[in-house]
């Protein structure tokens, strides 16, 4: 018995320690992780999205409310917009209408993304270069092929240079995420082919969607091209009414029948358990009353 | 040994209590609320408390769901084959095993309360019920289990129900003999009673077994049923059966161990009992042995690619927690028991507590490691999410639950008899017919 009790106060000791423990990471001062990216989508509309989180027990929390401030330059930086970070973390700056930035000799953009801290949070900043990169999809059947042919230039020095030796990377969405289905390198004149498959299943008409994707680029950031066509095998969706099986509203008859017999075999089986239980009381009953007539 | 002497011996526990007993009891409560503040961060908080993450959506929980609810199916099939095989030395541990079925299966679903992220919407199991789901399947089987076992236990306690309120020196505060009277249905053993009841019971102990076999093959085929590498396999009904039983049997004999030595139970416990479950331990012991190589070898050498991904885990980051569960688990307590000159009791609840804490880390490295191998490729991966570590929150539940189990067996003690008196009556009556 000692040693029982003994052991359960060391186990209690420790979970002890474990709260303090745990609540003693509180009083210290959160160092925040800022993540600066860039994206341009399908309409050549361009963005800046920065990530404020902090790392606690392992995990990513999101540091919302705070005030972000992004800047374009290098040397001498230009505020162009400031903005609040959301639930996730993440405040976003809309390029579209502010397109003077300064490049560098290279034709490259500088921005930057400050984050100036308060009591209990350091300050923090990210900065990243771009260089815009102007991305073409055509979609066309090459000898009853279905073909995506992708072209992207580099703008150095104000020119359009092919993005020779680049690789994008070819989607397309499903249920839960997107299926690659290809990546491309492109050739010397910045041209890029990729036959499409001739099996994925698209809407009931057959209609999928395609993306091809700049992904985290050190040099273009993240820049897409997305199309809709009917290169999809079309599926119906829909299961006729009371179709029985796994997937569907109702179950098999197998399923149903098996159940039910499992259940009243041995619900019927604890019914007679309780039957005898009445019937117990029912004798005992039966034996006072006797017992009191003798008396 | 009479009547008289088997009531001397063992009411003394439910008419006093001690300090100890109240000690214990109060260090258990301690644990147990510990947990309870454990729970409320999780609830205030939610799962983020947890180290239970995208990838890794199951942790302690439902490990610890599963081993209590193999606990309880290993106490339903020992007490059950038990008392249908007339086993002579059973009587006076075949209530303990019957306790361990009902105790363990109130405790367990518990866990899964706790990994539900959405408590709000558990009514939705029972008003929208899919019969195609294995967890309605196992919500079906649980709760038939549950009131199956409970059934069964007050069967075998009605006679000492009886026995306690017809004893006139019995010691108790009023509400006990109210509750001994209410309890016992007026049973007062005449040949038709004894008769129904024998009956009743003969009908539930081979109802539980079937039931308990049933019930812990639906929690293997929520496993099994899946794709995913390491638990689609055919053979995990009965691999989850047999293991259960090895738990069972191996907390069998810790309990045996434990209230023989607080409650002086030297004269009804004795060596041979736990000899003879040790015996059954190693039997048990070597086809869980078989179960286990037989499926591990069947994925080695199919070389299916997430399954050797999956082995490859295993003998790298749980190497040493593989090796403890089914090497160290199963080897140590055969050697113990299998050679004459090391079976005493002690060395024979040590290797029952080698091979229930085995079973609890076999249990873990079946959940935790194939959550860590997923079939997807996961875009913006964190090693948070895709590496699992429990937190304090699950670890204060974990054992506020094991707390719960002692002040439940502790609570019930105090109740009735640890050792069935009707029973172990029976037996003297055959010994003096003999």
């Amino acid at each position: 018995m000692k040693t029982l009790i003994s052991r359960t106060l060391i186990l209690l000791s420790l979970l002890t320690i474990a709260s303090f423990y745990s609540f003693s990471q509180e009083s210290t001062k959160i160092s925040p992780y800022v993540q600066l990216q860039y994206f341009k989508d399908n309409n050549d509309n361009s963005s800046l999205k920065t990530t404020l989180t902090y790392s606690k027990n392992r995990m990513e929390i999101p540091l919302e409310g705070m005030k972000i401030i992004f800047y374009s330059g290098n040397e001498k930086k230009n505020k162009i917009a400031e903005a609040v970070t959301d639930e996730k973390g993440v405040a976003v700056c809309d390029l579209k209408e502010k397109s003077d930035f300064s490049s560098d000799a290279t034709g490259q953009w500088s921005f930057s993304t400050d984050f100036e801290g308060n009591d209990t949070i350091e300050s923090g900043s990210a900065e990243l270069s771009i260089r815009d990169v102007i991305l073409k999809m055509d979609l066309a059947e090459v000898d009853s092929v279905k073909t995506i042919t992708l072209n992207a230039e580099k703008i150095e020095n104000g020119i359009e240079v092919p993005a020779s030796g680049e690789m994008l990377t070819v989607y397309v969405p499903r249920m839960f995420s997107l299926l690659p289905i290809g990546d491309v390198t492109l050739d010397d004149s910045g041209n890029g082919s990729l036959e499409f498959p001739a099996d994925l299943p698209g809407d009931n008409e057959g209609n999928i969607n395609i993306i091809a994707r700049f992904e985290e680029h050190p040099e273009f950031g993240n820049v897409e091209k997305t199309a809709t066509l009917k290169w999809g095998v079309p599926s119906s969706y829909t299961v006729p009414k009371g179709h029985r099986a796994l997937w569907t509203k109702v179950a098999p008859l197998w399923m149903i029948y098996t159940l039910s017999i499992l259940l009243t075999g041995v619900w019927g089986h604890y019914l007679f358990a309780l039957i005898s239980l009445i019937r117990i009381r029912r004798n005992a009953k039966k034996d006072e009353s006797s017992d009191l007539r003798n008396i | 040994m009479t009547e008289k002497k088997l009531l001397e011996d063992l009411t003394p526990e439910i008419e006093s209590t001690g300090l100890k007993w109240y000690l214990t009891f109060a260090a258990f409560f301690i644990v147990f609320c510990v947990g309870i503040y454990g729970l409320i961060q999780q609830i205030d908080k939610g799962h983020i408390v947890t180290g239970m993450r995208d990838n890794v959506v199951w942790g302690l929980y439902i490990v610890n769901f599963i081993f209590f609810m193999g606990l309880s199916y290993a106490g339903a099939l020992i007490s059950g084959v038990l008392h249908l095989f007339h086993t002579g030395w059973r009587k006076s541990v075949i209530r303990l095993a019957e306790l361990i079925t009902v105790i363990s299966l109130v405790i367990g679903p518990f866990f899964i309360f706790f990994c539900i992220g959405r408590l709000d919407r558990l009514p939705f199991l029972v008003m929208y019920p899919r019969i195609q789901s294995p967890i309605t399947w196992d919500v079906i089987a649980i709760s038939t289990d549950l009131i199956g076992c409970f059934m069964f236990l007050y069967l075998s306690f009605i006679e000492d129900f009886a026995i306690l309120r017809d004893y006139r020196e019995l010691n108790v505060p009023p509400w006990k003999h109210k509750l001994y009277k209410a309890l016992s249905l007026g049973y007062t053993g005449n040949e038709k009673q004894k008769k129904i009841l024998k009956d009743a019971k003969n009908v539930m102990a081979a109802m539980i077994i079937a039931i308990a076999i049933i019930v812990y093959s639906v929690l293997a085929w929520i496993f099994g049923v899946t794709l995913q590498p390491g638990w689609h396999s055919t053979i995990f009904g009965p691999y989850f059966v047999i293991a259960a039983v090895f738990s069972g049997t191996g907390l069998l004999i810790i309990l045996m161990w434990i209230f023989r030595k607080i409650y002086h139970l030297e004269e009804y416990i004795t060596k041979r009992h736990f000899v003879n479950v040790g015996v059954l331990l190693t039997i048990i012991a070597a086809f869980y042995g078989y179960f286990t190589f037989s499926d591990y070898l069947t994925k080695w050498y199919g070389s299916i690619k997430m399954d050797s991904l999956l082995i490859d885990k295993l003998f790298s980051d749980y190497y040493s927690l593989f090796i403890f569960a089914n090497y160290v688990g199963i080897l140590i307590p055969c050697i113990i028991i299998a050679f004459p000159k090391f079976r005493t009791i002690p060395n024979i609840t040590i290797a029952a507590v080698i091979a229930v804490t085995a079973l609890w880390v076999n249990r873990y490295i079946i959940v935790i490691p194939t959550l860590e191998t997923p079939f997807l490729p996961i875009q913006d991966i964190r090693p948070a999410w895709i590496k699992y570590s429990p937190t304090w929150v699950e670890w204060s539940l974990t054992f506020a639950g094991i707390s719960v189990y002692g002040m439940l067996f502790m609570l019930v003690s105090k109740i009735a008899p640890i050792i069935s008196i009707s029973e172990m009556k029976e037996k003297d009556q055959i010994e003096i017919l003999k």
